[in-house]
């Protein structure tokens, strides 16, 4: 709201120059946008939705005066004495929509152009100026914040006015040239035969006047905000009076606003009235009255204000303020000390409750002297958020793992999304930004090859970045943290050349990661349509007891979200838990994937071609619902030294190793406490279609040292499980 | 040549020798027996008057031995220093391990939830889909409420399952909803943060992300006061930004808290005066702060001020909504951007670069 100084002065005689009244109100709570210096000074003032009011020189004037103490001058607003006329009839078809109406006819007798100090105003308020009567209407509305309507008398069809609701198929050419199709939830005024404007949103066409109007008719109305709202969403049609109306308006302006524009049109010689000026107003709403409790201001406020300072904060405000006197049983003013009945003025549609008298008091009390005091803390709080402990760890191991943490926009491109989503349709906007935003992510992988891509398009050869966060599919969300990797596996240095990074790179990241948070997992391979053919794998972890008793929390449990960090699960909950688990008992859990990116898809994100970008996600909800939640026990150390063998074999290329494991495993004494590939060869002195695996085995016992007879024997054991089992050549 | 100028030369010589090399032509040019200075000096003292000898002798010999035990010393000391056949070069490059960085957002919303732990906040997050009543109604923002325009909302084109509760319709414009579902379910008091994302339907500028990260915090109680508001945001306030920034708290307007308050912090580019700083000009690069020229400072359009947070007493509608009785109970609530608080806090120009992840940006933070 465009506030030009001197208008302000007009009506309030302030004493500070435009920085000063900007600096008072700013503490008001009406943000400055700018300040104008200059012959004519403009301060540009930010209104609150909540304040309609106060998108006016009026309203603006009186916070003023009650800010600095001084009296409020309203401009003239007694209607000329008129000229008798034929009569003109409005009829309020729709009361709900339009609860007040008034009209009043004029004679126009000149349309020329305003006087020079009513243009300058308009303008300083940025307004163009058109004519004097449009000029008039403007300055009505911004003088009042009350928005008025002109209509040509003669392009009526009679000289009735009916204020209904549109009708099927009902259209109306509206004043900026466009024919526009109507709903039968949009209110209209209406001549005999068709709408002529659509109620506190613009006017019709056809009515408009121009330099042959001779007779005009000047709405002032009140429209149901709401109402008002959704025809000007629906129509996409936006004016400064309909962001008025549905604020709010005061209804008790519109007959004024029909009088100070006769005064200023008389004032002007532009126009005089005809006849009555036609008020229907079939309802009239009663002032609102609310009780303010003093004991309440200093229970919200955490300040006393003195009882005497009420009636003079409230008071040139515009509210009535009367004590509530004492009589009566001391229950009805319930032992709270002073209370006011204050009697609310029309204009301020957004003072409902106590409360709101009560930030009027601290508004123009001041925030600036309120103590700054702290809550006190009454009740110990409840432990924190699993979920929150979770993701921080998650952060640090991928970080210590050498990856950067990203953030990527939870919407995608429908391109980007498909390959990740499946045979589903990822969730989309109903409206998105742009075509680049329309749907939300299935996965993380696309916004993470989007920016390994826009990396690697400014000269960045390696790469390692990961995110957590939500994906979403038509059940919901999921929390899920995923990575991308490319480079170096390893950094460059003089002292020899840095190996290029690969799968295992990322699988490392992935089994510490799943490690901390207390799971082992397994990798086997697995296809997917956006990884590599042959260069991908399933992150599983086995289901058994061991695994999953008591590993649950709430926060994770089933998809996620709500709450209760720190309240524990029920005992039901878990008891449920721990059936389903018992019940996937014999199975394994798919949490997550590894692999490398396929070409296509980096060659569709720009990605440099023939470059390998590697990556994996992993479903957090899962993890979570399967973590350890139990003390840690820490272990003995051994006590007995270990005994380690290596076996290098020769089996078929094609073999797993986690099957050669296996077999290892199955067929090893309990002693075996570990057994890890340490070299894998192909080439010279291996046939085609087989591979060298050497294999260190390590034996312990806990209670007894063991010796290298027995292990022998454990070793041959295995070997010819080997041999059995994969047909292996122990080499 | 005498003995004194002879001194004054090997001083000299002394100092320009670098090696042991040059250490040991030293030794020959001058003790060497023949031709070296000293042994000449000598034989030149022989061939002078009787009555000078002795002292001549004296001084020449005491030369020949200070040349003598300069020499040995130095020499002793150079080849002490001389490097182990094994040595490296300590000045060579390190090998850098490979360390990942923090999201400067997750970075700085470490550094408010540890501010509001220390305070015996409760932190806890929500879901990213919402439905209509979560987001806007329990929040006094019934439909066709005005103050829904300043939330653009962006709106899924069908309903999505949720977890929490009825499907949702919307992506959360604010971590508010949060809020009420926490009411909803646990009685007063309260005392929490709700960190999270949140979307708007704002088109990508230097200010603006269609996606951005809040921390919104909660208070309940019997007792809880507009001033306890001001003195908890003043106090996060100087946590982040420093204990000589000044702060300001006015009114201002949120449909879910009345009173509602902003709190406003002193420009750290302009120190507050709202001019030009005079030297910004040549000691920033950055646009914002370089077009700080004549018409004063641009960070804070010469008014002194930055906006930090929007906040409020709960309003009493909400808590009617979640079964609160809010005659006996009072709270506040508030609201902040951390993209806009790292902004002000690291002089980041262009909020984009949040979600662009160059690498280059992000190993700007520690970690
Ligand atoms: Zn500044």
């Amino acid at each position: 709201m465009r506030l030009p100084y001197h208008w302000l002065r007009e009506l309030v005689s302030v004493p500070a120059d435009p920085e000063g009244v900007a600096a008072t109100l700013g503490l008001r709570g009406f943000e400055v946008a700018s300040i104008e210096q200059g012959a004519q000074p403009v301060i540009d003032f930010e209104v609150t939705a909540n304040r309609p009011d106060c998108l006016s020189v009026i309203g603006l004037a009186r916070e003023a005066s009650a800010a600095y103490a001084l009296p409020l001058t309203l401009p003239d607003r007694t209607l000329p004495p008129a000229d008798d006329a034929k009569p003109l009839e409005v009829v309020i078809e729709d009361a709900e929509l339009c609860p007040r109406y008034c009209a009043q006819m004029f004679e126009v007798r000149s349309l020329g152009a305003s006087p020079a100090w009513l243009r300058d105003r308009l303008e300083a308020a940025g307004v163009r100026s058109i004519n004097a009567i449009v000029d008039v209407t403007n300055y009505v509305m911004i003088e009042m914040g009350h928005p008025t309507h002109a209509f040509d008398l003669a392009r009526l069809n009679g000289a009735t006015l009916r204020i209904r609701r549109a009708k099927p198929g009902e259209r109306i050419r509206t004043l900026d040239g466009l024919e526009r199709a109507l709903e039968p939830d949009m209110l209209v005024i209406a001549d005999a035969e068709r709408a002529q404007a659509i109620g506190g949103v613009m006017g019709g066409a056809d009515s408009e006047i121009g330099s042959g109007t001779r007779v005009m008719v000047l709405e002032s109305a009140y429209f149901k905000p709401s109402s008002l709202r959704r025809t000007s969403k629906d129509l996409g049609l936006k004016t400064e009076a309909s962001t008025r109306f549905e604020r709010g308006a005061d209804i008790n302006a519109a007959p004024a606003a029909i009088a100070r524009a006769a005064a200023l049109l008389h004032q002007i010689g532009a126009a005089h009235p005809l006849g009555a000026m036609i008020d229907r107003y079939p309802a009239p709403k009663p002032p609102l009255t609310l009780t303010l409790r003093g004991a309440r201001i200093a229970r919200v406020l955490g300040e006393t204000v003195e009882d005497a300072d009420v009636p003079k904060i409230l008071g040139p405000l515009g509210f009535e303020v009367k004590p509530v006197e004492a009589r009566g049983p001391r229950s009805e003013v319930r032992n709270e000390g002073t209370s006011w009945n204050v009697t609310i003025p029309s204009f301020r549609v957004d003072v409902v409750r106590e409360i709101d008298l009560i930030e009027e008091v601290a508004r123009h009390d001041g925030y600036v002297g309120l103590p700054g005091t702290f809550p006190t803390l009454t009740a110990p709080q409840p432990p924190p958020d699993p979920r929150m402990l979770r993701d921080r760890t998650i952060k640090q191991v991928l970080i210590a793992c050498g990856m950067s943490e990203a953030m990527t926009f939870a919407f995608v491109e429908r391109e980007a999304a498909a390959p990740f989503a499946g045979s589903v349709e990822p969730p989309a906007l109903k409206n998105p930004l742009s075509e680049k935003y329309a749907v939300l992510r299935p996965s993380l992988l696309p916004g993470l090859i989007d920016a390994a891509a826009y990396n690697r398009r400014r000269e960045r050869r390696d790469i390692r970045l990961f995110e957590t966060g939500a994906r979403f599919t038509r059940d919901g969300e999921n929390r899920a943290v995923a990575g991308v990797w490319t480079g170096a596996g390893g950094s460059s240095h003089w002292s020899g050349a840095a190996r290029a990074a690969d799968f295992f790179d990322v699988k490392g990241a992935v089994e510490a990661l799943c490690r901390t948070l207390g799971i082992e997992v397994t990798v086997s391979a697995a296809m997917r349509p956006y990884f590599v053919e042959g260069r991908a794998g399933d992150v599983h972890v086995r289901l058994n007891t061991e695994a999953t008793a008591g590993g649950h929390d709430s926060a994770a449990r089933g998809q996620n979200h709500l709450v209760a960090s720190g309240s524990p699960p029920s005992r039901e909950a878990l008891r449920g838990d721990r059936d389903e688990a018992r019940r996937a008992e014999s199975g394994s859990r798919i949490l997550g994937e590894i692999g490398q990116i396929a070409p296509a898809i980096l060659a569709a994100r720009g990605f440099p071609p023939n470059e390998e970008l590697f990556a994996f996600e992993l479903d957090v909800d899962a993890i979570a619902a399967l973590q350890p939640t139990g003390d840690l026990r820490a272990e003995s150390l051994p006590r007995f030294p270990s005994i380690v063998r290596d076996v290098s074999i020769l089996v078929a290329a094609i073999l797993p190793a986690a099957s050669v494991r296996g077999t290892i495993r199955s067929s090893a004494p309990d002693t075996l406490v570990d057994v890890t590939e340490f070299d894998r060869y192909l080439g010279k002195g291996v046939p085609d279609d087989r591979v060298s695996l050497s294999l260190r085995l390590t034996f312990r016992s806990p209670d007894r040292t063991l010796t290298d007879a027995e292990v022998d024997q454990a070793m041959d054991r295995i070997v010819a499980a080997l041999v059995s089992a994969h047909g292996a050549i122990r080499r | 040549m005498n003995v004194a100028s002879l001194q004054q030369q090997f001083t000299s010589d002394l100092a320009g020798a670098a090696s042991e090399a040059d250490l040991r032509a030293l030794r020959d040019k001058y003790l060497a027996r023949k031709g070296g200075l000293v042994s000449n000096l000598l034989k030149d003292v022989a061939s002078a008057p009787a009555e000078q000898r002795p002292v001549l002798g004296r001084q020449a010999n005491e030369l020949k031995q200070h040349i003598d035990t300069q020499l040995t010393e130095r020499l002793a000391q150079a080849a002490a220093r001389k490097p182990a056949a094994d040595a490296i070069d300590v000045t060579l490059a390190g090998r850098a391990p490979f360390i990942g960085h923090r999201h400067p957002l997750t970075l700085l919303r470490d550094r408010i939830e540890s501010f509001f732990l220390r305070q015996g906040f409760l932190i806890v997050e929500g879901p990213e889909l919402e439905d209509d009543y979560h987001n806007f109604e329990a929040l006094n923002m019934p439909a066709e409420h005005p103050a829904r325009d300043m939330q653009d909302t962006l709106y899924l084109a069908s309903p999505v399952t949720s977890a929490v509760g009825s499907p949702a319709t919307l992506l959360r414009t604010h971590t508010s909803g949060m809020q009420v579902r926490y009411m909803e379910r646990f009685p007063p008091p309260v005392r929490l943060i709700a960190p999270g994302r949140v979307y708007r339907r704002d088109n990508l500028d230097l200010t603006h992300t269609p996606m951005f990260t809040q921390v919104e915090g909660l208070v309940v109680g019997e007792n809880v006061t507009l001033a306890d508001l001001k003195g908890t945001l003043e106090t996060f306030a100087h946590d982040l930004f420093g204990p000589e920034r000044r702060t300001r708290f006015r009114p201002s307007f949120f449909p879910y808290t009345e009173p509602s308050g902003e709190l406003d912090i002193s420009c750290g580019v302009c120190g507050g005066t709202g001019r030009a700083p005079a030297d910004a000009r040549s000691v920033s690069p950055k646009p914002a702060e370089r077009q700080a020229g004549e018409g004063g400072c641009a960070m804070c359009k010469q008014t002194g001020w930055v906006e930090v947070l929007g906040s409020g007493m709960v309003h009493p509608a909400v808590f009617e909504a979640v079964g609160y009785d809010p005659e006996r109970y009072t709270g506040f609530a508030f609201g902040v951007g951390i993209e806009r608080l790292a902004l002000l806090k690291w002089g980041v120009e262009d909020i984009r670069l949040f979600y662009e992840n160059d690498l280059r940006f992000l190993e700007q933070f520690p970690l």
